[in-house]
């Protein structure tokens, strides 16, 4: 237990980051009409996929037009 | 010198003749109809006209620039209107006309100027700071013909810039354009006849590749359409009717009647004759007419007349 | 003419489309994470049920541990990252017709592919140095301050190692007419240089010398990697002077 109490300091910039980028995921979510695919799934996805989740939004779950 | 003149232009997409020696002369001023089905080559023409697309054989000069030779030096000629014109959708409509003034290489006050004034001509103002990606067909298509006149073009060139759209739409596009004809040379392929006749001055028709006729919009009606008289009498005459229309095939004014129920339609070769003399033939032969008519040809009878014999 | 007309809407869309963002934080996340990881994972190992014995046959973790994780895990990312967003950098404006609308304009098309291998370029250099300096810092407060000199070579190197995955990528989303060919493509093109970095002796040319290079300079051990560098940078000027000649004769 000590030893986790050691390392939080180092993760929490870590931790801020991941969600930052979580939070941007979402927010373009929410002011996007149109996704490939049901957007509660992106939601779960985001969420849950830690790094891998709103990358793989960013890249192909933007619908255009 | 012409707007657009081509040379036994022909393309190639391997064993398909997309375009088969195609010889066009667009006068400068002029509202072009390049009509034809779907298919006919169309849309390979003005890929052509704009260097997207290199030429198997023949030459082609658009606005006094050589095509493929010099492609950089044509596209400050002309304007280009693809069929589904394709925007980035996270620019507002003000970004994408700033940036294809940058690629003209304009001022900033001139690309500035020039974004506003398109804009409103348009019809985009209101919606200048809205991201294109939610802009309905009809907006695309607007924001389609402001791009194209960014550098204040010689010839635009559009590919049938109204089929996709509703009628609302339609009509506004159409308008546009006409605002347009006093600017610059306008070369529009379509397939709707009823847009043709309502804007342009000169028609080319296009069928299997190759140009089957071109002519002023009243010519091509004039030369073409065959006038045809419509005559119809009361229903219980209709053998009498049709009878006395027998009659009529024998008479050197007249090359073909055809015949359904009471009513005739008779082609005419001499009109001048036949207004004097139809109805004086009807009116002897003693018939309870009802109605008695000359049909003005339109553009859509002389187009399937000239498909179908090109096609043949 | 017209590059930087290009690179500015590039750069503007890497910003719009938060790109540039999912770059900057995977990689910082990474940096910061590398010589975390490193640190503790004896830690790691203390905490399962019969930790304690593996733990002691772990040598103590040292800072070319920590240069080793940063290394494999941005090298990683680093490729996937460049192969997803390249894939559709030309192939994707082809498919949706922009490429179409604005090749009709006075802008050349070397300026046009040009300005998009130069704006991931941005990206990737920009998260690369946010993520060495998280890394610098983080390794410097965990174990010990490395050699700033090798530590910034090490950077350069990596740098060169994900260009050349643009490079490739983007040379295949100039041959195929679709982002998801695109990609097929560079993935077997990925797959073949790694096969044929396993033959005995080739792997001494190939971009992943790159990174065992980097790992000697910043750890302070010796071999270089010049040739790899050479061979590296060849792949680079090759696959964009390929794209380019394409490109010019390509059909809009």
């Amino acid at each position: 237990m000590q030893s986790i109490q050691q390392w939080l300091p180092f993760l929490i910039p870590i931790i801020v980051l991941q969600l930052a980028l979580m939070i941007f995921a979402l927010i373009d979510l929410a002011r996007r009409e149109r996704t490939r695919g049901p957007k509660w799934l992106w939601v779960v996805i985001i969420v849950l996929g830690e790094l891998i989740g709103p990358i793989l939004y960013f890249v192909i779950g933007q619908e255009e037009e | 010198m012409p707007a657009i003149r081509t040379e036994r232009l022909r393309k190639t997409y391997g064993s398909v003749r997309a375009l088969d020696g195609l010889d066009l002369t667009v006068e400068s001023g002029t509202v072009f109809g390049y009509l034809g089905p779907n298919g006919a080559g169309k849309t390979t023409t003005i890929r052509l006209l704009t260097g997207l697309a290199r030429p198997t054989g023949g030459r082609a000069w658009v606005a006094g620039v050589e095509i493929a030779a010099n492609r950089r030096e044509l596209a400050h000629h002309i304007g280009y209107l693809p069929e589904e014109p394709a925007f980035y959708p996270w620019m507002t409509p003000a970004e994408f006309l700033d940036h294809v003034g940058r690629a003209f290489g304009l001022t900033a006050g001139e690309r500035a100027a020039r974004t506003q004034e398109l804009l409103e001509l348009t019809g985009l103002a209101g919606v200048r700071k809205r991201r294109i990606r939610g802009f309905s067909r009809g907006m695309r298509q607007r924001l389609g013909i402001a791009q194209a006149l960014v550098n204040r073009p010689e010839v635009l060139l559009l590919d049938e810039p109204v089929s996709a759209l509703d009628p609302g739409g339609r009509k506004e596009v159409l308008e546009l354009i006409e605002r347009l004809r006093e600017t610059c040379t306008l070369f529009m392929s379509t397939h709707i006849l009823a847009d043709v006749e309502r804007i342009c001055d000169a028609v080319g028709i296009l069928a299997d590749g190759k140009l089957i006729v071109e002519a002023r919009r009243e010519d091509l009606i004039a030369q073409y359409a065959a006038p045809v008289f419509e005559i119809e009498g009361e229903n219980d005459h209709a053998a009498e009717i049709q009878a006395w229309a027998e009659t009529l095939r024998a008479r050197p004014w007249v090359s073909g009647v055809s015949v359904s129920g009471p009513g005739v339609r008779v082609v005419v070769a001499d009109v001048e004759v036949a207004k004097r003399e139809l109805l004086a033939a009807a009116a002897t032969a003693g018939l309870p007419l009802t109605r008695y008519e000359m049909v003005k040809p339109s553009l859509e009878d002389v187009f399937l007349r000239l498909v179908e014999k090109g096609g043949r | 003419m017209g590059f930087f007309v290009a690179l500015r809407k590039e750069l503007l869309e890497q910003w719009r489309s938060y790109r540039l963002l999912v770059v900057v934080i995977v990689f910082t996340v990474f940096g910061l994470l590398s010589p975390l990881i490193a640190r503790f994972m004896v830690e790691f190992f203390k905490l399962l049920p019969n930790g304690e014995q593996i733990a002691q046959i772990i040598p103590p973790p040292t800072v070319a541990d920590a240069i080793t994780q940063y290394l494999k895990n941005l090298s990683q990312s680093g490729v996937i990252l460049a192969l997803l967003l390249t894939m559709g950098a030309v192939a994707q404006e082809k498919d949706k017709g922009t490429a179409a609308m604005m090749l009709v304009k006075p802008l050349a098309r070397g300026a046009f592919l040009g300005a998009k291998f130069a704006a991931l370029s941005l990206t990737f250099a920009l998260s690369i140095v946010l993520a060495g300096a998280g890394a610098y810092y983080y390794t410097l407060l965990l174990f010990q301050p490395l050699p700033l000199g090798g530590w910034l070579a090490l950077n350069g190197l990596l740098l060169l190692f994900i260009l050349v995955y643009v490079a490739v990528t983007l040379l295949c989303s100039t041959i195929a007419r679709s982002p998801v060919v695109a990609a097929g493509l560079a993935v077997a093109l990925v797959a073949l240089l790694g096969a044929v970095g396993a033959l005995p002796g080739v792997g001494e040319y190939l971009p992943g010398r790159l990174l065992t290079w980097g790992a000697a300079v910043a750890g302070g051990g010796a071999g270089t990697g010049w040739p790899a560098a050479g061979v590296s940078l060849g792949i680079v000027v090759t696959a964009l002077v390929g794209a380019w000649l394409l490109f010019e004769r390509q059909e809009l």
